[in-house]
């Protein structure tokens, strides 16, 4: 692997040069991810524009709605102290990515743009209806998470455009997260199948009021399952309830069979970690009341 | 090519680099520094024989470009020792038997060396989760394991 290697300074530089080498270009944030790629053969870019000297990427503001911005490590997720409590399935998706070493380093902009439908994060944040800010000579644009992603490794990200950040509001009283995610060991795994779950209850704390849930590698792309989160809004939380909305869960899924798993079975996983996420949630928001 | 003039801090010495782009963290310790302590094998971040320290944290230097690294302080297993005496999670690893072929073990010393930085009295399931990115295919976990809780309880005891 063979490139021109430039260290932008300002986003204003790091974003004329994203535009001037087009798809001859590739961001480098952590890395973690580019240049395994590059190794492989997969990507040659014949620029690399490094982002660790543009300022004001790495910080998270939660002072009502949240922001996080690209260059933000999953340890810095992990450990931001006011993802603790009802927003805890972020630091749930962010603290099973890769080892120690991978966390220290890979950014949730990479997680994002790197569109694998496996990322750990993501369905956290399709659950929070995030969306993503990108940036190109001709200004800014805002894109929800959910039209960002397209398919396995694909974005709406132009290639003049540089993600910025993600965004999303705080969330109401009585709701909480959570994230499971299945692999064939407890670390070091791709997901063979995630879920994340939100869910926003009554005062009484038996009904729904909002229901979010998303799905990673059972399509090319991180999912949400919309009916089964139709389903649950305004219904009590039963398991009877959780059990049917994990079926329409199911059934948004386009799983394949690969080393990792059959669809079939990815299939299992999903109407087995829905409800569980769900009860889970559930369990969150009655512990945050009392 | 044009190459890139890099100032390492590595295991304490400034070191003055010239180097391609597309070098490796890894690259520049083997081959241009004689620094073979950090090991190489799956060059994709999954088995952690590569571990260093990037400013106190682990990071897995086959992934991480040399250029990245421009002005901070790297810390291999070469500079873990001082002065000739072993350090203690070197000392506690021989002591308990921890090293088999001993291919794993620099990557398994300085992701333990990280985490007890931060949390000095772990549980063994702690000790296990924070050694996660480190392989060892002699599967000599549990001695491992205990090598670095023997560390936390003994510097416990003298605080």
């Amino acid at each position: 692997m063979s490139f021109e290697y430039h260290e932008p300074t300002s986003l204003a530089e790091a974003v004329a040069l994203g535009a001037r080498f087009g798809d001859d270009g590739r961001f480098l944030a952590g890395g973690t991810d580019l240049i395994i790629q590059m190794h492989r053969g997969k990507l040659r870019p014949r620029h690399v524009v490094s982002l660790h000297r543009v300022s004001g990427l790495d910080a998270i503001d939660a002072n009502g709605a949240v922001h996080v911005g690209a260059l933000v490590t999953h340890r810095a997720l992990e450990r931001f102290p006011a993802f603790r409590g009802p927003l805890r399935a972020l630091v749930e998706g962010a603290e099973v990515v890769g080892g120690h070493q991978v966390r220290n380093v890979g950014t949730v902009g990479g997680n994002i743009v790197n569109a694998s439908p496996a990322a750990d994060v993501v369905p956290v944040l399709l659950t929070l209806d995030a969306s993503v800010t990108c940036l190109s000579p001709g200004g800014e644009r805002t894109l929800r998470l959910e039209d960002f992603l397209i398919g396995s490794g694909r974005t709406a990200r132009r290639p003049d455009e540089l993600l910025t950040g993600v965004r999303f509001a705080g969330l109401a009283p009585q709701s909480a997260t959570a994230f499971l995610k299945a692999g064939r060991r407890r670390a070091m795994e791709i997901s063979v199948v995630c879920v994340a779950g939100r869910l926003t209850l009554d005062a009484s704390g038996e009904r729904c009021l909002e229901a979010r849930i998303a799905l990673g590698a059972v399509a090319p792309r991180t999912l949400r399952a919309h009916e089964a989160e139709r389903f649950l809004e305004h219904r009590a939380l039963t398991a009877e309830t959780l059990r049917e909305a994990a079926e329409l869960a199911v059934a948004a899924c386009q799983p394949i069979s690969d080393v990792r798993a059959s669809a079939r079975y990815r299939r299992l996983l999903v109407e087995t970690l829905v409800p569980r996420v769900l009860a889970r949630c559930v369990e969150r928001v009655r512990e945050q009341a009392s | 090519m044009s190459k890139l003039a890099l100032t390492l801090t590595i295991n304490g010495e400034r070191h003055e680099i010239l180097t391609e782009p597309h070098r490796t963290l890894l690259d520049v310790l083997r081959a241009d520094l004689g620094l073979t302590g950090t090991k190489e094998n799956c060059l994709e971040a999954e088995c952690g024989v590569c571990t260093v320290l990037l400013d106190g944290a682990a990071v897995n230097a086959c992934i991480l470009l040399a250029a990245q690294c421009q002005g901070r302080a790297v810390l291999t297993i070469e500079g873990l020792a001082r002065h000739g005496d072993l350090h203690p999670l070197q000392r506690a690893f021989i002591d308990h038997g921890a090293v088999q072929c001993g291919y794993c073990i620099p990557g398994m010393i300085l992701s333990a060396q990280a985490y007890l930085q931060e949390h000095p009295s772990p549980t063994e399931d702690d000790v296990r989760a924070a050694l996660a990115g480190n392989l060892c295919r002699c599967t000599g976990y549990q001695k491992i394991a205990e090598a670095v809780l023997a560390v936390a309880r003994d510097r416990s005891a003298r605080r």
